[in-house]
């Protein structure tokens, strides 16, 4: 008797499971999103975000985590995703991109948001417009390099430069004050010249090029954009006052130097912290600065100017210095 | 060239004008065509090159833009200037202020800033100037930051602009060239064409010419120089039918024109001696006429003379009658005889015409003396209207017009009268002489016949008291010698006006006498008596009625029958020399009178005073008397006018009064 209840019951069960997966085949990724723990969303298809996903997906997945448990979206499909309240909520989106920030703090996202690849200020700038504050729900991995790292940089690639020239805009204008102090620091003085619109960047820039050793490239669209930046290096290499930037597209264009994280330094450091967030661990509260980067070398316009930096050497004195492994 | 002229165009010109025509309208067209699109092409290049310049300028000037760097913008606007046709450059800030110029700044265009590439044009320099914005040129970064920004679609921004003036002189000089070469090549290909056309037409004009000339020259009946022309080799002709066809015709033409041509000189030969016979028989009437005429006057010279001889002879009155009857007979036969005189001797121009100015009022009276009776015997009236006026002619040869018209009018007319009148007619510097009658007249049709020989109206039978037929004849004869013409108005039954028209002349102081000797038989007494006379006269019976006539005057007589005797009789011791011989022309051994005289007066060793009687009214015979200075005197002689011919030769050689 008992055997025979326990045969219907098993009959009965693989019906339900049956329907459960011809209902799961007819619906798409449907399965796949409501059952994934950490939603990756991309400002766009661009490569950078394509491949910084995936060295997050890779970390993640030899970390153990499933490759059902990780969804990638783009970011105009999100709200989409949002409004179906059907699908289990994840654990933690990871926003690549300022388009993707954007999206995820225009919705109502009950996860934390780890943002990535986009510059402090402009996440900043989201942060203000989407009415939140920074804390360890919202976060972001800038896209800056700290102003220390650079400051370092420049003491081992040009050691004997004293004298660094910033451009500061509106967007930059923010980090004066650390600036000083680090420059100080490390034993640099700063000519600082100000570009308050674009008509003044052409005088600020053969100002500040008259009274320096190095420049130091902060980003800010104002002063560093298309249409600017060919003119920049134009004027630096004529003054032969070597610059460092902070892109690799800057190297490619003429700068002799570039300290940058890569899409998939930085995709390795976001799944560092999502793994914590899956093992019940918070987002740091405060912005996040890479902790990986690279060194970018322009050696024709370094040989130009009489220098010969080692892009790789450079990179391990600088990991040295800040005991990176 | 109007359309009258190009209708009137000859055959070359037409083919040439058809060959050249579409000829030159396909190189012209052509030439526009190619020249258009070479032009464009320059132009199109020229500006190409300007707008690339500009904008390598505006490229180059960025970063010296940009860093506001006079000298690099200075260096490239010097390195601008020195492009072909670059007359001046400037380079312009964003706030469009002139950062670096180069070249003459009268030359620098309007400056304003402008955000796109514009161009202008100075029609009257010739100068393109164009403008270009400078532009900071876009780097595409492709990097994160850069898309991070919402800026960063941003327009570029605009740095300055760079204007450039060239000049189209050396454009406008490559534009001449071509124009130049191309007219060249039109022109010579032009020529070219025309030349062929010329050629080849030639082959077409050339036949036609040839048919034209041909044709105008069967025109002309020139023949032998189309049969020259036909011996020309004109087998390649391409009108060689036609030309064939032509040659048939004018050979055609040809026999035809010598058929006539052998018609004509037949019938001409024919007619020749037609006129030839008629000349003959006219000469043979001729001498006939003369022959009778001459055979004529002899006896009747006898016959004038023995009736004059016979009338000097006392006679009963019955006898008296008769011997008036008898002078009346011959003296018309002598009128007959003189009026073939005066014919033959105005023929002859035997003429002599003698112009001076006469009174007419002595001339018209002395005709009313001569014809008054005759008229008033018909019981007509003769009136002659006087006048004072004078004119220029030869009055005796004047005379004898009027009495011939006279003459007639009285014999004409039945009823009524003659009038003779003058009217002058001052503003043609003329009279005009009128003889009017109220006889029968002349019909139209007459009217130019009643002046030939022996033509009579209306006298069929000859009627030998209506005249003779030779008044107007002589009239007209007299009159055309003088140069006066005459005009004849006449009604039939109503009467006939001849008019003459005659020179005026002023009026002289004594008016010369006529020459016309009035009869003296009266006073001819003793002028010839007692004179010797040599007669010469080889017809008996002439010759003894001019003896028995001379004797009757009075004189002493010599008669010889030919020139033997006359020398002889002369040649005779003791003979009294003749005062004045008296010869017959025509003696016998074909003796003339002419010579005679001039023996006799040799071998008497004086000019003896002569004259000569002939029945011979030869022209040629009248001539040489007067040119011998000798008197002819016609028979029938009037004794009155052999008398004083004789009185008068006497006279003037003064031997009359010497021998007397």
């Amino acid at each position: 008797m008992a055997a025979l209840r326990s045969f219907w019951l098993t009959l009965a069960l693989l019906w339900l499971a049956s329907v459960a997966c011809a209902q799961g085949a007819s619906g798409a990724a449907a399965p796949v999103l409501s059952a994934a723990r950490v939603v990756i969303v991309s400002s766009d298809g661009a490569l950078a975000y394509l491949e910084a996903a995936r060295a997050l997906t890779e970390r993640l997945e030899r970390s153990g985590v499933l490759p059902s448990d990780i969804a990638t979206v783009l970011a105009a499909d999100l709200p989409r995703r949002l409004a179906n309240s059907a699908l289990v909520p994840p654990q933690i989106y990871v926003a690549l991109g300022s388009e993707a920030t954007t999206a995820l703090a225009a919705g109502s996202v009950r996860a934390p948001v780890l943002s990535a690849l986009l510059p402090g200020s402009s996440f900043e700038r989201i942060l203000r417009s989407s009415g939140r504050s920074q804390s360890s729900r919202f976060t972001a991995i800038y896209l800056d390099q700290p102003l220390g790292r650079q400051l370092s940089l420049v003491r081992l690639a040009l050691p004997q430069a004293r004298r660094v020239g910033v451009l500061l805009g509106p967007d930059s204008a923010n980090k004066a004050a650390a600036l000083r102090a680090l420059a100080a620091a490390h034993g640099l003085g700063l000519h600082e010249a100000l570009v308050k619109a674009a008509d003044d960047l052409p005088e600020a820039v053969l100002h500040m090029l008259a009274d320096c050793e190095v420049f130091l490239a902060l980003a800010d669209p104002l002063v560093f954009n298309r249409s600017s930046i060919q003119n920049i290096l134009l004027s630096s290499f004529r003054a032969r006052i070597p610059m460092l930037a902070f892109s690799p597209a800057y190297v490619r264009a003429g700068s002799v130097l570039a300290l940058y994280t890569t899409p998939q330094q930085t995709g390795s450091q976001a799944a560092d912290l999502v793994l914590g967030v899956l093992q019940g661990k918070p987002l740091p509260a405060q912005g996040i600065e890479p902790n990986d980067f690279e060194v970018g070398v322009n050696p024709q316009v370094a040989q130009a100017l009489g220098l010969a930096p080692d892009a790789s050497a450079l990179r391990q004195a600088l990991r040295r210095q800040e005991r990176l492994p | 060239m109007n359309w009258a002229d190009f209708k009137t165009l000859d055959i070359r010109s037409r083919m040439l004008l058809a060959a050249l025509l579409p000829l030159g309208l396909i190189s012209t067209l052509l030439a526009v065509v190619f020249l258009q699109a070479r032009f464009d092409d320059l132009q199109a290049s020229y500006e190409l090159r300007n707008r690339s310049v500009v904008r390598q300028l505006a490229l180059a000037s960025e970063y010296g833009l940009f860093a506001a760097n006079r000298s690099q913008l200075s260096a490239l606007a010097a390195g601008v200037i020195q492009e072909t046709d670059v007359r001046w450059v400037g380079i312009l800030d964003a706030r469009g202020q002139a950062l670096a110029t180069a070249g003459r700044h009268d030359q620098s265009p309007p400056l304003t800033l402008d955000p796109v590439a514009t161009h202008g044009f100075d029609a009257k320099r010739q100068l393109d100037w164009l403008v270009q914005p400078a532009y900071a040129s876009a780097l595409q970064l492709d990097d994160l930051f850069e898309k991070s920004t919402p800026s960063a679609d941003q327009p570029p921004r605009l740095l300055g602009q760079v204007v450039v003036v060239f000049s189209r002189h050396t454009v406008d000089a490559q534009k001449r060239q071509v124009l130049l070469t191309g007219a060249l090549i039109g022109a010579l290909s032009l020529l070219f064409g025309m030349v062929l056309a010329a050629y080849l037409s030639r082959g077409v004009i050339r036949p036609i010419m040839r048919i034209s000339q041909l044709i105008e020259r069967i025109g002309r009946g020139d023949f032998a120089s189309v049969q020259a022309l036909r011996s020309q080799p004109t087998q390649r002709d391409p009108l060689h039918q036609l030309q064939a066809n032509i040659y048939l015709m004018a050979d055609r033409l040809a026999q035809v024109r010598q058929d006539q041509e052998t018609q004509i000189a037949l019938a001409t030969q024919a007619l020749r001696e037609k006129k030839e016979e008629a000349e003959v028989a006219n000469l043979s009437k001729s001498r006939f006429l003369a022959a009778a005429s001459h055979d004529l006057r002899q006896p009747t010279h006898a016959l004038g003379l023995f009736v004059a001889r016979l009338a000097q002879l006392p006679h009963d009155v019955q006898t008296h009658a008769l011997i008036g009857n008898l002078e009346a007979s011959v003296r018309a036969m002598q009128n007959l005889l003189d009026g073939l005189l005066d014919i033959s001797r105005l023929e002859a121009r035997a003429v002599q015409v003698n112009k001076h100015p006469f009174a007419l009022s002595g001339l018209l009276h002395q005709l009313q003396h001569d014809l008054g009776p005759k008229a008033a015997d018909k019981g007509l009236r003769l009136r002659v209207r006087p006048t004072d006026l004078w004119m220029l002619s030869d009055a005796t040869l004047i005379y004898r017009v009027l009495l011939n018209l006279v003459g007639n009018a009285v014999r004409y007319t039945e009823h009524g009268g003659v009038l003779v009148a003058v009217r002058h007619r001052p503003s043609a510097g003329q009279l005009l002489l009128q003889v009017w009658d109220s006889g029968v007249g002349i019909a139209p049709e007459h009217q130019q016949a009643v002046f030939a020989e022996f033509y009579q109206v209306a006298n069929p039978a000859r009627d030998r008291t209506k005249g003779l037929g030779l008044g107007l004849n002589i009239v007209q004869r007299t009159l055309a010698l003088l140069g006066h013409p005459l005009s004849l108005r006449s009604v039939p039954g109503r009467g006939t006006c001849f008019s003459l028209s005659l020179p005026l002349a002023s009026s002289q102081a004594s008016a010369p006498l006529l020459a016309v000797p009035a009869p003296e038989l009266a006073s001819a007494g003793d002028d010839v008596r007692g004179q010797t006379v040599l007669v010469v006269e080889d017809d008996t019976l002439a010759r003894a009625a001019l003896v028995g006539l001379l004797e009757s005057w009075g004189m002493r007589v010599l008669a010889a029958a030919d020139a033997a005797q006359a020398l002889a009789c002369v040649a005779q011791p003791g003979a009294s020399a003749p005062s004045v011989i008296v010869s017959d022309y025509r003696l016998p051994d074909e003796d003339d009178g002419m010579a005679l005289v001039l023996r006799l007066r040799q071998q008497l060793g004086y000019p003896v005073p002569a004259c000569l009687i002939s029945g011979d009214t030869d022209p040629a015979l009248i001539q040489r008397a007067r040119s011998a200075g000798l008197t002819l005197l016609h028979k029938p002689v009037r004794p009155a006018k052999l008398r004083s011919l004789l009185r008068r030769l006497l006279q003037s050689s003064g031997m009359g009064a010497e021998r007397s």
